[in-house]
């Protein structure tokens, strides 16, 4: 049991550097939304309750994705975001996003929900949802 | 009091929103600000001799006039003025109609001897998940200037509080209703919002009157026919916000010696606010000028407010170092007018709290025959955050 343990920690380890290194998000709407191409700077008023023509999802805190989107989407840290939301969900002039803990969920919400919006690794893209903006 | 620096020490353990329920359908949400302040020195009308202002003992300093926030020398550390824990629940119906209710427990409400308060109670209904138009009904705070609505969600702004020169009023709240649109304007990346805003609400007791200018004699204050409205545009580095509202205010006195006065009857009042900020890579502007206008020449009222302040500020790291100036003035004689230099500092200790030390130099322009608030230097500090 303790061999198999040790044998999984670098394979693990391996998979995650991988993973980061490879990962490119993009953002996905609905397949029936009629946006074709959106700029970032658009994608991020969504994420930051500007505008609330579109529903954002968000992929768990803490995971590698949300912080990297956070960066180079919004240009903010997870505290920054968290005080302008902060000042919105409680004077009630928006909802908080959906969180979901993979790609695969948020595919799943967005594909059934006609004006959501999600980012999600490249890789995870299939036909179900539509391609809108990818982060550089 | 030590009930609430109970719970606040409690929350901190919440790492965010609670789900109610399965489904998600029930979210508990929540805020503190503890916060605390020392006035560091004093003086009025040239001397820093202890005087006394109403039922205050000088030098000190009001820091937040809704609930008479006053820090007072002789009292050293105060952390029970403006401290105060907030818990919100809201219960989604369907997509389109939800129910939110917001109380706020606060460790000073003369308002309402200490009781916590309903400041939010309102249902939410949107005619379709995708809508631009937004209804609600119930009970808000009224959202006169740019902080007004969230004046005690400390996490969302810099300072430990919003300059109180320009945020100090003896009613807050409505009864009532408003409705929202928000569009994306074209293809840009700017969006608008537009809302208005209709309602009433009378504050029985009314510690702003009551206990900072009519001694503590029990006054209440009534805003009837209360209509507002705001247009605001952002492309998220840029945000400009305009407002004007008109109401009615009625302010009775019951003072237990000289009887029953009405200083202002159903006097016609309007409230103008513009402010614009910048949010642009680390550095942050915010500026905003207000107007308070209440002039009725057969109840002999001349009340003209200006109110202004402007900040900047720069962040690094989580750290965010501010400089702000604020001031007001009254115009009739005596003038009433306070200029006032912050120097806050926030540090993001982690995602959902804040804590900050500010030190606040200010001035008072005031020409009353009698010494007032007076000059004073103040510092605070404040854990701040959301759950």
């Amino acid at each position: 049991m303790k061999l198999r343990l040790y044998c999984l920690i670098p394979v693990l380890s391996l998979s995650l550097i991988a993973m980061s290194a490879n990962a490119e998000l993009v953002v996905i709407v609905n397949k029936d939304n009629p946006a074709t191409k959106m700029y970032l700077a658009q994608v991020a008023q969504f994420y930051l309750g500007g505008s609330t023509l579109f529903a954002p999802v968000e992929l768990a805190e803490n995971s590698p994705a949300r912080t990297e989107f956070y960066k180079k989407v919004l240009d903010k840290d997870a505290a920054q975001v968290q005080a302008i939301w902060s000042k919105l969900l409680f004077t009630g002039k928006a909802k908080a996003p959906k969180e979901f803990k993979t790609d695969a969920e948020v595919k799943k919400f967005v594909s059934a929900t006609p004006n959501a919006m999600g980012y999600i690794d490249k890789s995870s893209v299939d036909d179900t949802v539509k391609v809108v903006a990818i982060v550089p | 009091m030590k009930k609430i620096l109970f719970a606040l020490m409690l929350v901190p353990a919440f790492a965010s929103a609670i789900d109610l329920d399965d489904e998600g359908t029930w979210k508990l949400t929540g805020f503190y600000n503890l916060t605390g302040a020392k006035v560091m020195s004093g003086s009025a009308q040239g001397s820093s001799a202890p005087w006394t202002y109403q039922k205050y003992n000088c030098p000190c300093t009001i820091q937040n006039w809704e609930y008479t926030g006053v820090y007072e020398k002789s009292k050293g550390w105060q952390f029970d003025q403006e401290s105060l824990v907030g818990l919100q629940l809201k219960k989604e119906f369907s997509q389109n109609l939800s129910a939110t209710v917001q109380v706020v427990a606060r460790s000073q409400n003369p308002n309402q001897g200490s009781k916590p308060t309903v400041d939010w109670a309102y249902l939410t209904w949107q005619p379709s998940a995708d809508s631009n138009w937004t209804f609600q009904a119930g009970r808000f705070r009224i959202p006169l200037y740019y902080y007004s609505d969230y004046l005690y969600i400390g996490y969302a702004y810099p300072w430990v509080r919003p300059a109180p020169d320009v945020y100090g009023w003896p009613v807050y709240s409505y009864n009532g209703a408003n409705v929202s649109y928000r569009t994306q304007l074209g293809d840009s990346d700017w969006a608008t919002t537009v809302s208005v805003w209709t309602g009433s609400y009378t504050q029985g007791n009314d510690a702003y009157y009551s206990n900072i200018y009519n001694n503590s004699a029990p006054t209440s204050d009534a805003w009837k026919g209360i209509l507002g409205g705001s247009i605001s545009v952002n492309n998220g580095i840029f945000d400009v916000r305009a407002m004007l509202m008109h109401h009615k205010e009625t302010e009775i006195i019951n003072d237990p010696v000289l009887g029953q006065s009405t200083p202002v009857n159903d006097a016609s009042t309007t409230i103008m606010g513009l402010s614009a900020n910048m949010d642009y890579k680390s550095w942050l502007i915010k500026t905003e000028i207000d107007h308070f206008s209440q002039v009725d020449q057969t109840q002999g009222l001349n009340n003209v407010y200006k109110y202004a302040l402007v900040g900047v500020g720069y962040n690094y790291k989580g750290f965010t170092p501010m400089y702000t100036y604020s001031r007001y003035r009254t115009v009739a004689q005596p003038i009433e007018g306070r200029d006032t230099q912050i120097f806050s500092l926030r540090w993001d200790v982690r995602k959902n709290m804040a804590l900050k030390i500010q030190y606040d130099v200010s001035k008072d322009k005031s020409t009353y025959p009698y010494p007032f608030f007076g000059d004073n230097k103040l510092l605070s500090i404040a854990v701040q955050g959301v759950f």
